[in-house]
């Protein structure tokens, strides 16, 4: 009851996300799946703001508890807006052996801005990954949904100006 | 269409590697008819280009758009089976790469594939079994474990309802021959997949994929599609039904039981084991969770008999190992050899080497959580028994390679901070021992630590080796104390004097 309040007064819901989470709602007797919720979330909005979790919670019949714990849970899931573009630089051993970190710092250098953060002009924001399993044709660097392989610092320039 | 038929890759490393550039810029053309592929996984030669001779095959290495007319004019193509990388490889599970499109049913078809799910057919689930034991199969995804035991665990367990589970979430740096598989032959994965299911009586499936695996969530979801619109995607008469189901970032979903938890929508938090995932796995149902490669390795073995698969590779470890090759060699790509070569062997025949001006100073084998090989190790037989024996892990057959320019105390860092990163959390010896080793690297780096605390980290994961929940916190110390036992000095030499 106190979920369906909150749900109607307080949470801040974009339009379609109500529509998102009635439609989420597990069957009857069915578990309730709640990574699944918040990966709909983030297709949509490409964050999950921490706003929505009680209404999340009361779509699958858990506690805010539960739901807040999955969502810190999971390196994906942004909590916060990203830039327009995603920058994410691979760390994997084999991009590591080839020398990775010259092409982070090249990117670091051009934006001015650290691993996990967003450029000022929300135009890039620059994320480590762990693998993407490009290893044969590493470094790695994917932009968006790009991805590029045996990555120079030199080439670094040439792929954020098209991004522009 | 008309035109000259290309054949060029859709793997994602070759179109990260320039075959999408090629793509794009001769698809307009009334003169070029382009068959997007799968990859052979010689990615060192990518962007590759092949057009049909009468001799088979011949491919266009690093290929720029500018190369066109000389390949239309079948100027300087090399037949691909005078490749060396290539043919000396026994490709039994990824015969088809670089040959097929990888949605096409009726190529898969062409190539043996469905031979397997008819003979499965014909016979009982527990003759599916008996097969598969007879194989000598184990799990390729890193236990070894061998997997008609499960199998007959689960088909023999009672219950309303049981899955199949593929764990898609190669997670391991220096891996991506499931990727490969996923993007590039998903039809093996599903018959694989369906094979079990009959097997145990499962009547739903699902594919755990990792999210940084965007074009291998498409194709598997086109693939399926296209075997339920063919009708074969049934077990028992009755329809079988497989999710691709995407993660989220975690390394640790890996795990069998993580994975389990996080298909289930929850923290992706290791379960205690027993009881074991085919007793009670997702749901509490009995599952078999086996990874892609396993999966896709089972139609051979129905379609050829597990005599067949038994009589490859060495006593302990039979049929063939898929080796992921990177780093820095002068050849990356993918290999498929029977066991028992030795690493040497691998890195020479088929790595050619290192990389131009770059010198060996260590290898990594099995991911992150892999033992590093000095150039003295390598003559070690590339089989489960010989990498146990030798307290090293062949995971999921990744093989990393590191040139004299790494600092053996920074890769130690990354990786111990990696695991820390990861942990789920749930066991003290995992959660607290990766944050309490990644510290004292991190001392060492800043020349604060002592001999004292080099003790503490051997001790540390001597407690991790023996104490931790799954195989994350019990692996993590390996790559760590291997380096620090193989290059000591570039551990000593930073403590505070």
């Amino acid at each position: 009851m106190l979920g369906s309040m909150r749900y109607a007064v307080k949470t801040p819901l974009p339009n379609g996300l109500d529509e998102l989470l009635t439609h989420a709602r597990p069957a009857e007797g069915a578990p309730p799946n709640i990574l699944r919720v918040l990966h709909a979330i983030h297709d949509v909005c490409g964050y999950i703001d921490p706003r929505f979790i009680p209404a999340i919670a009361q779509s699958q019949g858990v506690t805010e508890a539960d739901v807040a714990g999955v969502l810190s849970y999971y390196p994906s899931l942004n909590t916060q807006p990203s830039g327009r573009h995603r920058i994410q630089v691979c760390l994997g051993e084999s991009c590591l052996a080839n020398r990775c970190d010259r092409v982070v710092a090249a990117i670091q250098s051009q934006l001015g801005i650290e691993l996990g953060q967003t450029t000022s002009d929300s135009r890039f924001t620059l994320e480590p990954v762990a693998c993407v399993g490009n290893c044969a044709v590493s470094p790695s660097v994917r932009i968006d949904g790009e991805l590029h392989g045996r990555v120079r610092p030199s080439d670094v320039a040439g792929f954020l100006d098209r991004y522009r | 269409m008309s035109g000259v038929r290309l054949y060029l890759s859709n793997d994602t490393s070759s179109c990260a590697a320039g075959a999408e550039r090629l793509a794009e810029a001769w698809r307009q053309r009334s003169d070029v008819e382009l068959v997007r592929t799968s990859s052979r996984g010689a990615f060192y030669l990518e962007p590759m280009v092949e057009r049909d001779s009468p001799e088979g095959r011949l491919a266009w290495c690093h290929v720029t758009a500018e190369d066109l007319p000389k390949i239309l004019a079948g100027d300087g193509g090399i037949p691909i089976s005078t490749i060396p990388f290539l043919s000396k490889q026994t490709r039994h599970t990824f015969v088809s790469f670089g040959v097929t499109e990888p949605l096409s049913l009726e190529a898969y078809q062409a190539q043996g594939g469905l031979a397997g799910l008819r003979n499965a057919r014909q016979g009982s689930p527990s003759a599916i079994i008996q097969e598969i034991k007879t194989s000598r199969l184990r799990g390729r995804g890193g236990a070894a474990f061998p997997v008609w035991k499960k199998w007959d665990v689960a088909a023999t367990a009672q219950a309303d309802r049981k899955y199949v589970v593929a764990n898609a979430d190669e997670g391991d740096a220096g891996t991506y021959c499931d990727r490969m598989i996923m993007e590039g032959d998903p039809f093996r994965l599903i018959e694989g997949m369906l094979i079990c299911a009959m097997a145990i009586g499962a009547g739903a499936g699902y594919i755990y994929c990792r999210q940084e695996y965007p074009a291998a969530t498409a194709c598997l979801r086109a693939a399926i599609r296209a075997a339920g619109k063919a009708g074969w995607l049934e077990s028992d008469g009755q329809p079988f039904t497989i999710e691709v189901v995407s993660g989220a970032g975690s390394y640790v979903c890996g795990e069998e039981t993580a994975l389990l938890e996080s298909l289930e929508g929850k923290r992706g938090v290791v379960r205690a084991r027993p009881p074991h995932p085919a007793q009670s796995g997702l749901y509490g149902r009995p599952t078999i969770v086996s990874n892609v490669l396993t999966f896709a390795t089972i139609p051979n073995i129905l379609a050829r008999g597990g005599a067949w698969h038994a009589s490859l590779g060495t006593e302990g470890s039979c049929g063939t190992i898929a080796l992921q090759l990177g780093g820095r060699v002068k050849q990356p790509g993918l290999i498929e050899i029977p066991f028992g070569l030795t690493l040497r062997e691998v890195l020479d025949q088929f790595g050619q080497g290192m990389a131009d001006g770059a010198r060996l100073k260590a290898v990594q084998v099995g991911g992150p959580l892999g033992s590093l090989f000095t150039d003295a190790q390598l003559d070690i037989p590339i089989c489960f028994d010989a990498f146990a024996q030798a307290d090293a892990i062949l995971g999921h057959g990744g093989i990393v390679v590191f040139d004299d320019q790494t600092d053996m105390l920074e890769l130690s860092r990354h990786l111990m901070a990696f695991v820390a990163d990861e942990s789920c959390g749930k066991c003290v010896p995992c959660r607290i021992g990766s944050l309490r080793a990644r510290e004292i690297l991190d001392a060492i780096q800043r020349g604060q630590a002592t001999e004292a605390d080099l003790s503490l980290l051997t001790e540390l994961g001597d407690t991790m080796k023996a104490t931790s929940l799954c195989g994350l916190g019990g692996r993590a110390p390996y790559p760590v104390l291997s380096a620090l036992e193989h290059f000591p000095v570039e551990f000593r030499s930073r403590l505070r004097s």
